[in-house]
């Protein structure tokens, strides 16, 4: 799979992977607001027919306090059921953390993770290499829990 | 809102006023918008007819009070013309309202009476560039430019235009100067926003092909660390350094690689930095002779980079022979020991090769004799059920339905519990024409793994497709926000192309064409959506100097409206409300419901409990503050047409159609379909020369086309029927353009039957000369059969999608030989279940559920993952 920077004719593929994968979907304008704003950090993957199978939708934490340091956030990724086992998602956020670090100079990446999201929580521990920080409590509009997890680029 | 710089003997107002109308432009702009509203009818009192009634117009808007606050701007309009204030605030309603045409007519007005105001001016911008009225544009930048040179963003503001409006050398000089007038400050390094100017600065020169300026500032500016964004600069070196034919491009685009070995452009890039012909291998397919260097060069690559598949994989591109055998062996052994579920679906593009397909085969195949005569214990079992899987795959792409269901019972057998067998099994009966088979297989996936949303929406998709709309709903529910209306709501909120065509397409192939016609409005309001998602942006990526995408984005916009998913709802609305015309009775039967079945019932009744609680919401919706400002967009109507027979009995549906099809015409003038349902619009409005248009371009896309064949002896027959000849000019050009499309001295009968002849061996081309026969030649009925019945001769191409619009037509003409041919192709298609009589179908749709026993109390045990579980 051809694993490359997001585009802006991407979104209605990414929009449509993100909507067949994960609870947790966004219109369109939030897809070009990312573009729009951080337009090096959103990576996809493209089978041969140039449709998307996979994408990592990434920004840069707009709320720093001061003397905080500036970080990444995942604000979605995901791989369709029949394009795992190719290592795609582990590609498509080492591509995303690169810019991250040298265009912002951030020095870790967040994400959040509902806690009954199993599946997703060992892909970012195991896989990807995140560690739980904290609980966020009632994150999600319907209530329930999320991990926020965090990955350092200085190891 | 600015103040209004000359004074006028209307506007003037006494001391104490006029302060208070300042103070109320500051309360308007700071949305205090209740002591806003205090101070205007302070004013007022005084002065009933000052331009204040517009400022207190636009603060009731911003309250929620819409009408109210429109009539009293039009009003203040009427009595100070002249008001540049008034216009102002108009203009704002209107672009609140997305009517961006009238809001920048308005802007227009306003900038006559004050042309310096720099909040009107930049407003007025982004209408331009919304409207694409870029010579406009360039003027209105310009303005901006001479009134606040200071500002930064203007002058990339008037680079853009130019770029925008096809001036390049212009937009470069304009960025040169702002270059200058920057050094003169001191800009940090690190920057973002300057390095994404710069970054747009050598894009400017790379299209201007001053390639090696381009060049030198890209490296000045790397070096002094004020370009930082590594990819991009990588990219544009590579790019920049093969336009010029240097002999660095190949370090740069290998530089690429090392960064993201799994980018198949890059290794693009560099096999043409060696001068290596290989503007296909993207696609995957080399004809001819491939080049030894090139297959080295890969070979060299999947050697440095193990961990990256591309270059292995367009290693297979190019290797032929035995070097192919011995590459696509590794490749394949070491995916399936992986277990890497997208394997086929990676080499299918192989396959346009004969020996390389047939290689495959053979490996796959040996690969399973091997694991039954001697099933080793060292290998993985799991190998076994993944080349099973494969090998189905293989068949079922080739056309072998049958042993790539007789493949997946073996894995079945070995494995019952791997979701993707059952939904390849779906997939496998879909193609074959069973329906119903596929929608239980789906759901026996969704089963197994009752968290993955994946699974869940291939079987709502399957069930569409199965007509089972209701049991669509609810499975797809099971994943949609709980607090949506409906889990319909959440997917149409969430802008889901997939959900709302498919069902749509199922209440169509119902006969339900209230509730079709009810979906594909809503693809085009997602569309709509798309296009004003942009306006922001034009005032937005200046501020942030962000532009290189930004002209992505207006690019993108200028096409998305050509998605298929946008023509395909459009073409289809158009046919709807066709069909309505020609038969008034089909929109009151859809309205009708004493007619509805018990199925449309529920869904009717549904819609309405839906809409019911978005407008119980609405109510709701706590005001949080007094001042709470709802903005100008007006608020989303509450849908007083909750199953669409309300648009289905659209007064003028001609009309309407034409109207849906004139914004696509341009954009999407490849699809044929389009073309047919213009000609259908058009030769019903009587726009004959239109009409002619619609056909000649459908004849330039494929002269053949059944459907083209029905509307040319259509268009024939409705103008040699015309009671007398259109009037000079017109008259004579369309019967010249007649004679282009169906040749004179012919008759129809004639025609038909040559046309018959020529292709006798399509049953689409049978099923069209059936219809000209019935339809426009009103042959007798047996003669019609006749010609019908040809289709399921052997040697005729017939597939399901054919038979079953043979037997609709079979219907509308109430041929007693339906089911003779129900059940000839019942036997064509022995696994197909969509030629089973009604009674079956019911029974096979009782099965589809059965393993699941979709019952909400089970269900809420499955729907863990996203914890949004009643239970």
């Amino acid at each position: 799979m051809n694993v490359r920077p997001m585009r802006v004719d991407d979104v209605i593929g990414m929009q449509a992977c993100n909507l067949q994968n994960l609870p947790e979907n966004y219109t369109m304008k939030y897809y070009l607001y990312h573009a729009m704003t951080w337009p090096s950090l959103s990576y996809v993957a493209e089978d041969h027919k140039g449709r998307i199978v996979g994408y990592i939708l990434a920004k840069m934490e707009e709320e720093v306090a001061d003397g905080e340091v500036p970080h990444g956030h995942v604000t979605s990724i995901s791989v369709l059921r029949s394009y795992r086992r190719l290592g795609l998602a582990k590609k498509l956020m080492l591509q995303s953390q690169d810019a991250m670090a040298t265009i912002y100079r951030a020095s870790y990446v967040s994400l959040h993770v509902r806690k009954s999201n199993r599946a997703a929580l060992s892909l970012y521990r195991d896989t990807l290499g995140f560690e739980v920080k904290g609980i966020e409590k009632k994150y999600y509009a319907d209530g329930e829990d999320a991990y926020s997890m965090h990955l350092s680029f200085k190891r | 809102m600015s103040k209004h710089s000359s004074p006028h003997s209307k506007r003037a107002l006494p001391s104490k006023e006029a302060s208070l109308f300042k103070e109320l432009l500051t309360l308007y702009e700071t949305r205090q918008l209740k002591k806003g509203l205090k101070a205007s009818e302070q004013i007022l009192k005084k002065f009933p007819e000052h331009e204040t009634l517009c400022m207190k117009g636009l603060v009731l808007t911003h309250m929620g009070k819409r009408e109210e606050g429109l009539e009293l701007v039009k009003k203040g309009i009427r009595l100070d013309l002249t008001s540049h204030i008034c216009w102002h605030v108009f203009g704002l309603i209107q672009k609140g309202e997305k009517n961006y045409e009238e809001a920048l007519k308005s802007y227009a007005q306003a900038l006559r009476f004050d042309k310096d105001n720099l909040n009107i001016l930049r407003d007025a911008a982004q209408l331009q560039t919304q409207l694409r009225l870029f010579d406009a544009l360039v003027e209105t930048r310009h303005t901006i430019l001479r009134l606040r040179p200071n500002l930064r963003q203007n002058w990339i503001g008037l680079a853009v235009a130019y770029h925008l409006n096809g001036n390049l050398q212009e937009a470069k000089d304009t960025l040169e100067h702002y270059q200058k007038i920057l050094k003169a400050s001191n800009v940090p390094v690190g920057d973002i926003e300057h390095s994404e100017t710069l970054l747009y600065h050598i894009r400017v020169l790379e299209e201007l092909g001053e390639f090696s300026d381009a060049l030198s500032l890209l490296d000045t500016n790397v070096k002094q660390k004020f370009i930082i964004d590594r990819t991009a600069i990588l990219e544009a070196r590579a790019r920049l350094l093969q336009k010029l034919k240097s002999d660095d491009a190949e370090k740069a685009w290998r530089a690429l690689i090392q960064h993201n070995p799994d980018c198949y452009s890059y290794y693009q890039g560099y096999l043409s930095s060696q001068n290596l012909d290989l503007a296909s291998i993207f696609h995957s397919f080399v004809v001819g002779h491939p080049s030894p260097e090139t297959l080295q060069v890969l070979l060299d690559f999947s050697t440095q980079l193990p961990k990256a598949r591309a270059p292995q994989r367009l290693s297979l591109t190019v290797a032929s022979g035995d070097e192919f055998k011995k590459l696509v062996k590794s490749y394949l052994f070491s995916s399936l020991e992986k277990g890497i579920p997208s394997l086929f679906a990676d080499v299918k593009a192989l396959y346009k090769d004969d020996f390389k397909c047939q290689t495959i085969e053979s490996i796959v195949e040996d690969s399973i004799k091997d694991w039954n005569s001697a099933p080793s214990d060292s290998d993985e079992p799991t190998t076994y059920l993944w080349t099973l899987y494969f090998l189905a795959q293989h068949h079922s792409y080739l056309g072998r339905h049958e042993r790539a269901l007789s493949v997946l019972d073996t894995a079945l057998i070995h494995t019952p519990t791997l979701p993707e067998l059952h939904i390849f099994k779906a997939r496998v009966l879909k193609r074959c024409g069973d329906y119903l088979g596929a929608a239980r297989c789906s759901n026996d996936a969704r089963l197994l793994d009752g968290q993955d949303r994946f699974l869940n929406t291939k079987c709502g998709k399957y069930l569409l497709r199965a007509g089972m709309v209701e049991e669509a709903n609810s499975t797809l529910g099971l994943f949609t926000k709980k607090d949506a209306a409906s889990p319909a709501a959440d997917l149409e909120d969430m802008q889901s192309l997939l959900y709302l065509m498919e069902e749509a397409n199922a209440e169509y192939r119902a006969g339900r064409l209230h509730l079709a016609l009810k979906k594909f409005r809503a693809v085009h309001k997602v569309f709509s959506e798309f296009g004003d998602d942009q306006y922001d942006f034009h005032g937005y990526n200046l501020r942030k100097f962000i532009i290189n995408i930004y002209r992505s984005l207006l690019e993108w916009e200028d096409t998305v409206q050509s998605h298929p998913a946008h023509v395909a709802s459009v073409v289809a609305t158009a046919q709807i409300f066709v069909a309505v015309h020609d038969d008034p009775s089909l929109a009151s039967a859809a309205s009708r419901s004493a007619l509805m079945t018990d199925e449309e019932k529920k869904a009717k009744k549904k819609a309405k409990k839906a809409a019911q609680k978005t407008q119980e919401e609405a109510k709701k919706a706590p005001s949080q503050s007094q001042n709470e400002d709802k903005g100008l967009e007006p608020p989303a109507l509450k849908d007083d047409d909750p199953d669409g027979s309300k648009y289905l009995r659209s007064p003028d549906p001609l009309e309407l159609a034409a109207k849906l099809l004139n914004s696509l015409q341009t954009p999407a003038s490849g699809n044929i379909e389009l073309w047919f349902a213009v000609y259908d619009v058009s030769i019903r409005r009587r726009k004959f020369l239109q009409a002619i248009k619609a056909l000649h371009s459908a004849r330039s896309l494929n002269s053949d086309h059944p459907e083209l064949h029905y509307r040319i002896v259509h268009l024939h027959q409705t103008i040699s029927s015309l009671p007398q000849s259109a009037p000079n000019p017109i008259g004579p050009i369309i019967s010249e353009n007649v004679q282009l499309l169906f040749p004179e001295g012919v008759s129809p009968e004639t025609y038909n039957s040559q046309y018959l002849q020529q292709h006798s061996a399509s049953a689409p081309a049978i099923l069209a000369a059936a219809k000209v026969s019935a339809q426009i030649l009103k042959a007798p009925r047996d003669e019609v059969e006749g010609i019908i019945f040809s289709a399921i001769a052997d040697g005729v191409q017939l597939d399901i999608k054919t038979g079953l619009s043979i037997l609709l037509f079979l219907t509308s003409i109430s041929s007693p030989r339906m089911d003779e041919f129900r059940i000839a192709c019942d036997t064509k298609f022995p696994l197909s279940t969509a030629f089973k009589t009604p009674e079956e179908q019911t029974q096979l749709r009782q099965q589809v559920l059965a393993a699941g026993d979709l019952g909400p109390a089970q269900e809420s045990e499955d729907t863990t993952v996203d914890g949004s579980t009643k239970s």
